[in-house]
């Protein structure tokens, strides 16, 4: 029997084997050592590895972010986390004024190879500061990987690949994914950037899902496909570096282009997306393509407005048709 | 006593640098390091108009050699120095080479940073100096260098140097905070040289000091008076020697005066943002004449030794300016390579050799799809 693990446990796993490869692995982050530890993604770590390199760290997001930047000119490889990406915030000159840079910067002599795991909240009220997803923001930014991972599979071995990997890297991580179960090996692997995967084949109408969404789609995709609608779903798993290939060959292949992203509509990784399309195959296309996204607002807290604000299934299944039309 | 910039002048003549306990030849050192920073800077700031060769902002640092001269004397090569943009005394400290200072701010190829960097930005990383422009971000970084070595149990010491201005930022009290808490290995030199820009430390904060206010946070701090070398290098020595053996963090707050404009050598006067007088007693208290008076006093320093010093000096600017000027611009535009590595050898090891994300090798205008 293959082996099931949660997203949330895939994450502590990969962290863990990380640990166990390098002496260099440090985790830091505000109630990492913690038993309930984000979400049980570092449960049990400090008693396995110990408080030097399972430390909490205190409520200075932006403190916190360079000192991992620091401690990785050091030769150490650490792992931040960020209970809420709104909270990360507070470290973006960290990030956009030196992380980024540093290579660059030191004309590729020196190299700061930081994990920053950050999560985003959705649902239960979280309102208009723990709910905010900028991957945009990140993905906008050179000399930064952005991974998305939507998968169990795909969370372990991107954040193995993060951690071991020479490039500092974002990680968002959405927290409606947590506690959903994939077949995931238990033997320390990698899932490179820059590779997108096809999680449906199909023939109608290509959906590229971001994140959560990627679980949408597909149920989206078993709705059309009673309909005798048959849609392929890629999947891009990261956005810096992003597979524009495959999204290409798979919008080439069908014609048609939905791409379904859990984040503000304007400015954002859908609309990089359709505009890769539209560059490369704009006039293959049958239909114009259709975004699925956050309308432009803040989150609302009331449970009377997150479902008109999230967007579901059926929103997609609505987008798959305009296209068709 | 508390010093002020509201009162320093008062001193008129400074007369308490003591000799005692500091080797001949440490003093002469001192000399001899501020002197080669100070023809450098002075180089540099002529060269820079009409030439218009050095294509980049210089913050100068003239009238502030002492703190990089008694620093360099005391780092180790695997100690880790982080400036602000007033970048060139800590880049001198720090011993990275001087030709490609030069080279950098000429934009060229050889320059430490490949002429991507500038002035304001320079890094050598391979004798581990780092700076940056944004002020404050460096000061937090070098909290995670001396986090590091804590971690490590090396006994490398974490620098970072920074003047007033930068303790205006959050970022600073952070910082303070999580060093002081976690007693690491990191010296904080802190030039205060009164002015940010144009700007008195008075207009921006309600005291002109930092060490009495990082004191709470558990960072150790001393004043003194950044224009008297000997004690610097004293002062600093002991703080090193501190931090090598676990007792930090530490902060050392210099009192000081720029000489020149904030940046460049444009003259920005017209703002008067100066006080009367304040010029002139820097001046007379001029780092290098105030030692130079005690060595010659004490028979160190001779008219023939001075001369020596300047021709050797003399002789370094002009091979520094004749590689810059040599060496070729960089015409490198490989952008993804620039920003992103691409080799990942400590993943191969660990986890095996995989084959590149195919995304890789469709950065921007390299990309290889289609065609449709
Ligand atoms: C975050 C940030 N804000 C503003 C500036 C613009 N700036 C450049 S230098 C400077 C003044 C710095 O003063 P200080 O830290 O005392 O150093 P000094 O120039 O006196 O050596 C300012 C405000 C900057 N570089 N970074
Ligand atoms: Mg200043």
């Amino acid at each position: 029997m293959s082996r099931q693990l949660s997203y949330a446990k895939a994450i502590l796993e990969a962290t863990d084997q990380a640990m166990g490869l390098s002496p260099d692995v440090i985790v830091l982050g505000q109630l990492v050592d913690t038993q309930s530890g984000i979400f049980g993604t570092t449960t049990g770590l400090v008693k396995k590895y110990g408080p030097e390199r399972v430390q909490d760290f205190p409520v200075s997001e932006n403190l916190m972010t360079a000192t991992a930047m620091g401690a990785a000119l050091t030769g150490l490889r650490p792992v931040l986390c960020h209970q809420r990406l709104d909270f990360m915030v507070y470290s973006l000159d960290a990030i956009v004024n030196w992380l980024g840079l540093w290579r660059f910067k030191s004309n590729m002599k020196s190299a700061m190879p930081v994990t920053i795991r950050t999560i985003v909240g959705k649902g239960w009220g979280q309102g208009p500061q723990h709910s905010k997803n900028l991957q945009a923001w990140f993905a906008h930014i050179p000399g930064i990987q952005v991974a998305v991972p939507a998968t169990a599979y795909d969370a372990k071995g991107l954040m193995l690949e993060a951690i071991l990997g020479e490039t500092p890297t974002i990680f968002v991580e959405g927290r409606g994914l947590y506690s959903m179960t994939d077949e995931v090996p238990e033997q320390p692997y990698r899932v490179r950037f820059g590779q997108a995967v096809v999680r449906r084949e199909g023939k109608d109408a290509t959906v590229v899902a971001i994140g959560l969404m990627v679980p949408l789609a597909l149920r989206a995709a078993a709705l059309l496909d009673k309909e005798g609608i048959s849609i392929e779903v890629v999947d891009p798993r990261t956005l810096s570096p992003l597979d524009r290939k495959t999204i290409c060959d798979s919008a080439f292949k069908t014609r048609r282009l939905v791409v379904a992203d859990g984040t503000w509509h304007s400015f954002g990784a859908a609309g990089e997306i359709v505009t890769s399309v539209v560059e490369n195959l704009g006039d293959k296309l049958k239909s114009k393509p259709v975004r699925v996204t956050l309308p432009d607002s803040h989150t609302p807290m009331s449970s009377a407005l997150e479902p008109k604000y999230y967007p579901d299934e059926n929103d997609i299944v609505a987008a798959v048709r305009q296209t068709l039309k | 006593m508390e010093l002020s910039h509201r009162t320093i002048t008062q001193i008129g003549h400074y007369r308490d640098m003591d000799l005692t306990g500091t080797a001949p030849d440490t003093l002469l050192k001192l000399y001899f390091q501020m002197l080669r920073l100070r023809r450098t800077e002075e180089a540099l700031h002529q060269e820079y108009h009409p030439a218009d060769e050095m294509r980049c902002p210089i913050h100068f640092c003239i009238g502030q050699e002492a703190i990089p001269a008694a620093l360099s004397l005391h780092v180790r090569p695997d100690d880790f120095i982080f400036s602000h943009h007033r970048s060139h005394g800590y880049y001198f400290a720090k011993g990275s080479p001087l030709r490609e200072l030069f080279a950098e701010i000429y934009g060229k190829a050889t320059g430490a940073s490949g002429g991507k960097a500038g002035s304001q930005d320079i890094s050598h990383s391979d004798t581990n100096f780092y700076s940056g422009a944004i002020l404050a971000g460096a000061v937090s970084i070098a909290v995670g260098a001396a986090f590091g070595f804590k971690h490590k149990r090396t006994k490398q010491v974490s620098i970072s140097g920074f003047g007033e201005g930068c303790t205006d930022e959050g970022a600073f009290w952070e910082a303070m905070n999580y060093a002081g808490k976690q007693k690491l290995p990191v010296l904080f030199v802190c030039e205060n040289n009164r002015y940010a820009t144009f700007s008195d430390q008075l207009k921006r904060q309600a005291d002109d000091n930092v060490s009495a206010r990082v004191r709470p946070f558990g960072v150790r701090a001393t004043q003194i008076f950044g224009n008297d070398t000997v004690l610097a290098h004293r002062t600093i020595g002991a703080e090193i020697e501190r931090l090598r053996n676990g007792d930090g963090p530490a902060l050392i707050e210099a009192y000081t005066y720029r000489w020149n404009s904030h940046v460049g050598p444009e003259d920005d006067s017209a703002n008067a943002y100066r006080q009367p007088g304040e010029m002139e007693f820097w001046k007379a208290n001029c780092p290098i004449v105030l030692l130079g008076e005690k060595l010659r006093a004490a028979g160190l320093l001779t008219d023939a030794l001075s001369a020596r010093y300047e021709a050797e000096v003399a002789a370094e600017v002009a091979a520094n300016f004749k590689f810059a000027k040599e060496s070729p611009f960089p015409t490198d535009t490989h952008w993804r390579q620039m920003n992103y590595a691409d080799a990942s050898p400590l993943a191969d090891r660990l986890l095996g050799v995989a084959t590149r994300g195919a995304g890789f090798d469709q950065y921007q205008d390299e990309a290889k799809l289609g065609p449709y």
